[in-house]
């Protein structure tokens, strides 16, 4: 599996089911280890009250910071910026919404400034080609759970791809630079220190730019050198002298300013920074110059250099997209990764989720166990029919049916959950078929995929069976029968503790002796009606 | 028009073989999400909306058919 991606909504659309597993719904209680890389696609959720959608938003901040100390450091964690894929301004206070999807996103930053595998990507670079219609479209949110519109997919799809590469792409470490009409306007030889094009009105305001962010890129961690064909104690005065010059010599690692060429110079150069040749991109004007280096160092990265000064900007953000994408990981990131894994294993050693239940705790979960009435009668069959993953015999049934299993005697349970970001409504059903006055057959038990993850599943079962033993029954027979969708719940019964009696076909058959008492984890609010 | 809509839907099942017996019940690919996939594909090309109902119903190629074809 290339790809695990945790996320909220229906995704599958936009990164495909070849190379990707996705978790459940807001489910970060499986960190699956086989994967290549793992992915965080959250997009804001839709709740008309601006409150507990804000609430919901920083909660997954919080959530984002256990993933990411879970996950082995070593692989990559790409972290999808949360955006505002639609406004719902009906009530309240989206100005709230707003600044819990900026701590969001600041908190994914810091993330990645202490996690060297934590990428973050803009999903803004993305979304901001579209309207807001484009964007997000009701029909589809309402019957797939998809916030971001599907007919996007194409697009997203190409776009990802892109972003792909650049993640998969090396960084470059070397910024080589040619001086003349290349970091100012002019040639120093003929035009002096103070005849440059620098600073004061464009052309010269371009170059002062260009250096500045040059600059930061050199802060950034990026080696800057100097090649260039100029007499040495010319430039130096200049970068002594000429007042707008951003670029000075500290700011270069090495420099080779002669009249030597530049191919001969640029393999000195990596020589003495000890560094490979590719791992270094050469800028100059003349297109001369570049041919040179392209055909005697093609390991080295040549790109084309803008026509006029003020197409600088453009060509600096394509260098750092093309070469220095602060996605890739540097080698002095490789050093953390390292000392991250060591602690990795340490820690592997502890159980490898000890805030899962502080963070369980903390969702205040509370379950309402309910007997089957003839309100929540055609939910009921509904979520036999549509449920999948978490369904243990996949048997789908119509009103009708549930009617008429009533009549015979069977006992159907259903349990509404709701926490302290929402009510999820009725998300789990169990149908229980009376077979003599100690013997009950669990014949169907399913839960919605959207609450799993939480431990609803085993506090359900757990209360049902404790229901039954308050009620006299001994024994309980159930069944696993085998779907292309739930090989999830296989081994269900077998960690409930469930004896297996035999497999026939696809269907295994289990039985447990009710005996204990079974606790529940005391963080769940349980409630029987 | 039929055939327009079997490429795209061979497209989306990435199946050669799909046929206008075509149906989710005999077609592995044909979960929730290809569904879709189909819709919008379905969606772009004949250039019209379809409603919740009626995308509940596009359940098999002649369902498919018939609703485009009440459409156009």
């Amino acid at each position: 599996m290339k790809y695990f991606i945790f996320r909220n909504q229906t995704i599958e659309q936009f990164f495909g089911d070849k190379n990707c597993a996705y978790s459940g719904y807001d489910d970060i209680t499986l960190v699956p280890a086989e994967a290549e890389n793992y992915i965080w696609f959250y997009q804001m959720p839709v709740n008309s009250d601006s409150r507990l959608l804000s609430r919901e938003i920083n909660s997954f901040a919080e959530k984002l910071e256990l993933v990411a100390t879970s996950i082995n450091p070593a692989k990559p964690f790409i972290v999808f910026t949360l955006e505002s894929l639609f406004t719902l301004r009906l009530t309240g206070d989206s100005l709230q919404v707003r600044i819990s999807i900026d701590g969001f996103n600041r908190k994914a930053i810091e993330l990645s400034k202490v996690r060297p595998n934590v990428k973050v990507v803009d999903l803004s670079e993305f979304t901001l080609q579209y309207s807001a219609d484009q964007l997000f479209n009701w029909k589809f949110y309402f019957i797939s759970q998809t916030v971001l519109n599907p007919k996007l997919a194409k697009d997203f799809k190409i776009w990802w791809e892109h972003i792909e590469r650049e993640l998969a792409l090396k960084r470059k470490k070397c910024l080589v630079l040619d001086l003349d009409n290349t970091l100012w306007g002019g040639i120093l030889g003929e035009d002096g220190p103070a005849g440059i094009q620098l600073g004061g009105d464009y052309p010269g305001k371009a170059f002062t730019y260009w250096q500045a962010a040059l600059l930061e890129l050199g802060k950034n961690g990026v080696i800057l050198a100097v090649c260039s064909k100029n007499n040495e104690a010319d430039v130096f005065d200049a970068w002594q002298r000429n007042p707008y010059m951003v670029l000075k010599k500290e700011h270069f690692a090495a420099f080779r300013i002669n009249w030597q060429d530049k191919a001969t110079n640029i393999q000195e150069l990596a020589s003495e920074l000890n560094i490979g040749l590719d791992s270094m991109v050469f800028v100059d004007d003349n297109p001369t110059e570049r041919e040179l280096v392209r055909q005697l160092l093609p390991m080295v990265e040549v790109p084309e250099f803008p026509q006029r000064p003020y197409e600088l900007m453009s060509f600096f953000k394509s260098l750092v997209e093309h070469y220095f994408q602060v996605y890739s990981v540097t080698s002095e990131d490789m050093k953390k990764t390292e000392q991250y894994k060591q602690n990795a294993q340490r820690r592997a050693a502890q159980a490898s989720f000890t805030d899962m239940d502080d963070y369980l705790r903390s969702l205040e979960m509370s379950l309402h166990i309910m007997s089957v009435d003839k309100f929540n009668l055609s939910r009921l069959a509904q979520m036999t029919q549509k449920t999948n993953q978490f369904n243990l015999t996949t048997k789908r049934y119509v009103e009708s049916d549930l009617r008429q299993m009533l009549a015979d005697g069977c006992r159907i349970y259903c349990v509404s959950v709701s926490d302290r970001f929402g009510d999820n409504g009725i998300t789990g059903e169990i149908i229980l078929r009376p077979m003599d006055a100690t013997t009950i057959e669990i014949d169907s038990l399913l839960l919605s995929c959207r609450i799993l993850g939480k431990g609803i599943e085993t506090a359900f079962i757990n209360t049902i069976l404790n229901l039954l033993a308050d009620d006299g029954v001994k024994t309980v027979k159930a069944s696993y029968i085998k779907t292309a969708k739930n090989a999830q719940v296989e081994d269900f019964y077998d960690r409930m503790g469930f004896t297996v009696t035999g497999v026939v076909d696809d269907i295994k058959h289990y039985q447990l002796q009710l005996a204990d008492y079974r606790e529940n984890k005391d963080y769940y609010l349980i409630k029987i009606d | 028009m039929e055939d327009r809509i079997l490429e795209i839907m061979r497209e989306v099942f990435d199946d050669a073989t799909v046929d206008t017996s075509c149906s989710q019940s005999n077609c592995e690919k044909w979960d929730s999400l290809h569904h879709l996939t189909l819709i919008s594909d379905l969606e772009d090309e004949f250039d019209v909306e379809f409603e919740p109902e009626e995308i509940a119903q596009m359940r098999d190629f002649n369902a498919v058919r018939d609703v485009i074809c009440s459409k156009s």
